[in-house]
């Protein structure tokens, strides 16, 4: 069976595209299933992330995935960031170290993830000029991305991430996904609410709210990640089930994508110019903490 | 036994990088097991690079769960962290306690607030 992509960016677009995938091969079992990419002129690469989600459940399902027709300048991306490399292809250099592999995690790989993000992404040269500041807020963005992935995700099959570098846009995207339950169920089992999938993401961006169990309590990450990101002035993109959210310029906006993805995806936009200073508006006392 | 311990959060992870939850369990064990005692424990974040609310909920956020907030504040101290750090720990700390202080009826009010921006 053969299936077309169109152009892939990150956009609502493009993860409507995957979801669409999904929801036309998502029944194939022991099946030949070609992926043609003769009209994937773009290929924004840490879309890899979501996309390689979606082969990978493929996989799962012992479907034998082929990437067919793949245009020059898209096999090129997908080659140098090792994304063709797991459907027999080779990885070819990174001569301008713009790309952070694709590569995916267990959920039980945080210390694994944790130096590929050392390595790939903060520990090479290649990396843009950032403030101090700025690279560790977004480093602690990124593990919390991580985290909310693994915490929430209840997944066998695994977290899948992929980042690329615009040194001439000062722009960096990464994105992380899962194939788990998705937001929406997670908030139905926790606490039997039933919400639109967009409302579902609308709730676990509220600060203090949380689906973990037990006695921990929870839900700052995504409220730090957005607050990250509303100074910095890039996007954040939520897709869970067949909810769309961004964030962008301090605006919400939200669509229903035409199918639903097989888990979350969470996707930022970081501008790597930014010169914010990150400072507290107060100083904070050590012993007034608790 | 020592009036005071140490607990350095990256000896206990073993990396700069305090991010993962299941590394803050293991903080949380040994802070735990020490407010138990009564003792007084000073937690160092000495050489620490990298934290996560998800770390802090784990390491310090389920204390509130099991010690009030009196016992806690007598016997933990803070030492070696950095003032953006201090400020994670700070709404990190706030959270819990309103969580735990009543975590059924904070659910409500933040559900209150999602259906009135729907």
């Amino acid at each position: 069976m053969r299936f077309f992509l169109p152009k892939i960016h990150h956009d609502h677009t493009s993860f409507d595209a995957l979801a669409r995938l999904y929801a036309e091969t998502k029944e194939l079992n022991f099946n030949k299933v070609e992926i043609d990419l003769r009209e994937t002129y773009w290929f924004d690469a840490d879309m890899c992330a979501a996309f390689g989600a979606i082969l990978y459940s493929l996989g799962d399902r012992l479907n034998k995935v082929n990437i067919i027709h793949i245009p020059q300048e898209v096999e090129t991306i997908l080659s140098k960031n090792g994304f063709l490399s797991h459907y027999g292809r080779l990885t070819i250099p990174d001569r301008w170290g713009t790309t952070i592999p694709y590569q995916r995690f267990d959920v039980e790989d945080d210390h694994f993830f944790a130096n590929y993000i050392e390595d790939e992404l903060l520990h090479r040269d290649e990396i843009p000029d950032m403030s101090r500041e700025l690279l560790k807020k977004f480093r602690e963005s990124i593990f919390e991305i991580f985290s909310n992935a693994v915490l929430h995700s209840r997944t066998d099959l695994g977290i899948f991430s992929c980042g690329q570098f615009f040194p001439k846009k000062d722009q960096l995207d990464f994105t992380v996904a899962d194939l788990g339950v998705g937001i929406q169920k997670n908030i139905k089992d926790c606490t039997g609410e039933k919400y639109t999938p967009e409302e579902a993401i609308i709730w676990a961006t509220e600060e203090g709210h949380t689906t973990k169990e037990g006695n921990l309590p929870g839900g700052l990450g995504l409220k730090l990640l957005i607050d990250f990101i509303d100074l910095n002035g890039g996007c954040i993109q939520i897709v869970s089930d067949a909810g769309y959210w961004q964030r962008k310029n301090r605006t919400t906006k939200t669509e229903r994508l035409s199918c639903p993805f097989p888990g979350t995806v969470v996707s930022i936009e970081i501008k790597t110019s930014d010169t914010n200073t990150y400072t507290l508006t107060h100083e904070i006392d050590a012993e007034d903490i608790f | 036994m020592p009036e005071e311990i140490k607990i350095y959060m990256f000896e206990v992870v073993g990396s700069p990088l305090c991010v993962a939850s299941s590394d803050g369990q293991k903080v949380y064990e040994r802070l735990k097991t020490a407010l138990e005692m009564d003792l007084n424990v000073v937690l160092s974040f000495h050489n620490v690079t990298t934290l996560t609310s998800a770390f802090l909920n784990a390491a310090i956020g389920q204390l509130y769960g099991i010690f009030d907030t009196d016992q806690i504040r007598s016997l933990l101290k803070i030492e070696d962290a950095e003032q953006d750090d201090l400020a994670l720990l700070k709404r990190v700390v706030d959270n819990a306690k309103l969580y735990f202080k009543n975590p059924e009826k904070f659910n409500r009010a933040i559900q209150e607030t999602l259906n009135n921006e729907a």
